[in-house]
């Protein structure tokens, strides 16, 4: 039992440990910014892992299905109870994290006799105009991280270990070129991220102390190779839209359009 | 968003009524709030709680929805640019006769009980639901109506489009305690709302053709006329406005969702028809 700090303080490394292992081979999610907005894109076998949370909000998730599906249920409720009592305005994605979803993933895994929630979160939040464009990750121990849109990185990714996600943003930032780009370009770019990630995660295991060799794969071969088990999943935050929703899902010819040359 | 909670275990049944609840907000003492402040800012004695038309009726391309603009309240005019058609979502309208801050409030609830249904289920509430939840709402206001306050009689108008499949305009009436019923053709609510029934019972009856043939220019015509109609009859209700240049509101709903006719639209057919 607990009696101890320092016993809470194993307990917690080794609850770590486990959730990091179970999250190792999740399929990675990759956001970035286009010109009309934001994009969100996975590839992934059966199980849907982009959902739309609020007008301007979307959430994709790496993890336990059940656990994904319990924290967007959360999310939903969060946002549309707090645009419900005050005004549609008034649902930021800050406040989402901040207030709500990082104070009950960091309580769920610090509980030692309750069970953690095995998920790795990533939210996108369209602003009223580019610059004030959102993408946050959340992870399973409540701690967050805002991209930087300001300072050109308006990008993120998830991940299942470190390295993946390092690869990940590596090849984000060597390829990024232009932040203006249509959505077929984002489509692309973000299809071959996601490769390169999913590569690494499966293949790439470094050595205890040692740092991962960068794999030299053409993200392209790697994608075709997925493609034919696995299916893109993609969603955009549309700023044209004329409705107040600004989420749209992708459907499959119009994404199969966009990898064709690839 | 308060201080945090821990993670609920749910099954979760997109019931956004009840999610309000358990966060700790009741609909029905709000709606409570919202009629009593109507009552303060109004001043006692008699509401015209009907005082107002709201139509709806079925065309070719699928639904159109007109209301006038005049807010009574006894025999004084309040207001004159009343907006008693409130778009619920991409495809449906919500036209009251009735008290407007709790119908306004009605309003809220059900676009955010759509929005929150199709979030969570991750599949549209469907059109009998969304009725439903329409009447379900009527009944939470029954203590209101009840004492003769917040009495809200609407109309729900929606175009059906179900996987794919084009179920064409559809209009539900309810009365004050609930109770929906599918209007076939139209329907209409408030103090003019007999002038227009009678108007466009004879119209589709014995017009030359039945209203739901009628193509876009012809019904915006109609609709017009009738509300011009209701107006000669009925003192709380305005149609066109010459003094103040001020319109009935008309939307159509098609498959393409829910359009504003322009102002400067209705200027060119009201010259040349009404």
């Amino acid at each position: 039992m607990i009696e101890e700090p320092y016993r809470w303080v194993e307990a917690i490394a080794n609850r770590r440990e486990y959730i990091e292992d179970q999250l190792r081979l999740g399929s990675p999610v990759v956001a970035l910014n286009y010109a009309d907005g934001l994009l969100l894109l996975t590839v992934s076998r059966e199980t849907r892992k982009v959902f739309e949370v609020y007008d301007r909000v979307a959430f994709a998730a790496l993890g336990h299905p059940a656990d994904i599906e319990r924290m967007r249920l959360v999310a939903i409720d969060l946002a549309h109870i707090e645009g419900f009592n005050r005004a549609v305005a008034d649902v930021s994605l800050r406040r989402l994290v901040n207030f709500g979803m990082s104070p009950a993933l960091k309580t769920a895994f610090e509980q030692v006799f309750g069970a953690p929630l095995i998920v790795r979160i990533l939210l996108a939040e369209l602003g009223d105009e580019p610059d004030h464009d959102s993408i946050v990750k959340l992870d399973y121990d409540g701690s967050f991280a805002r991209s930087e849109i300001e300072t050109d990185e308006p990008f993120h990714v998830l991940a299942g270990t470190g390295e993946a996600q390092q690869a990940m943003l590596d090849y984000l930032v060597e390829h990024d070129g232009n932040p203006r780009r249509g959505l077929d370009d984002a489509l692309k770019l973000a299809a071959k991220t996601w490769a390169v990630g999913m590569d690494m995660a499966e293949h790439g295991r470094s050595k205890e102390g040692e740092e991962a060799e960068p794999r030299g794969i053409e993200p392209e071969k790697v994608l075709r190779e997925y493609l034919k088990t696995r299916h893109v999943e993609a969603a955009v935050l549309e700023r044209s839209r004329p409705a107040t929703k600004k989420f749209r899902l992708l459907d499959d010819k119009e994404v199969r359009g966009a990898l064709k040359d690839l | 968003m308060d201080h945090p909670q821990p993670i609920p275990q749910f099954l979760h049944d997109g019931d956004f009524l009840g999610a309000l609840k358990a966060h700790g907000y009741d609909v029905a003492p709000r709606l409570m709030e919202a009629a009593a402040k109507f009552q303060h800012e109004m001043g006692s004695g008699s509401i015209a709680t009907e005082g107002t038309t709201v139509l709806a009726v079925k065309y070719r391309d699928g639904v159109l929805v007109a209301g006038d603009r005049r807010a009574t309240a006894g025999n004084l005019v309040m207001y004159e640019r009343a907006e008693k058609l409130i778009n619920i979502d991409e495809r449906s309208i919500l036209a009251i006769a009735g008290v407007p801050a709790v119908a306004f409030e009605m309003a809220r609830v059900l676009e955010h009980s759509f929005k929150y249904y199709q979030r969570s289920q991750l599949q549209e509430m469907s059109t009998a639901g969304k009725v439903r939840s329409l009447s379900k709402l009527l009944k939470e206001n029954l203590p209101l109506t009840l004492q003769g306050v917040g009495m809200v009689v609407p109309i729900f108008a929606t175009y059906e489009i179900a996987d794919g499949k084009d179920g064409g305009g559809k209009v539900y009436f309810y009365d004050a305690l609930g109770a929906q019923f599918e209007g076939v053709d139209y329907s209409a609510s408030g103090s003019g709302s007999l002038a227009v029934r009678s108007v466009l019972h004879y119209l589709n009856t014995w017009g030359g053709k039945p209203l739901a043939k009628y193509n876009e220019s012809e019904i915006i015509v109609t609709a017009l006329r009738v509300l011009d109609t209701a107006a000669d009859s009925d003192t709380a209700t305005s149609g066109y406005n010459p003094k103040s240049d001020i319109f009935p509101i008309l939307r159509v709903i098609t498959k393409e969702g829910v359009r504003e006719i322009p102002d400067s639209d209705l200027t060119r057919i009201y010259r040349s028809e009404v």
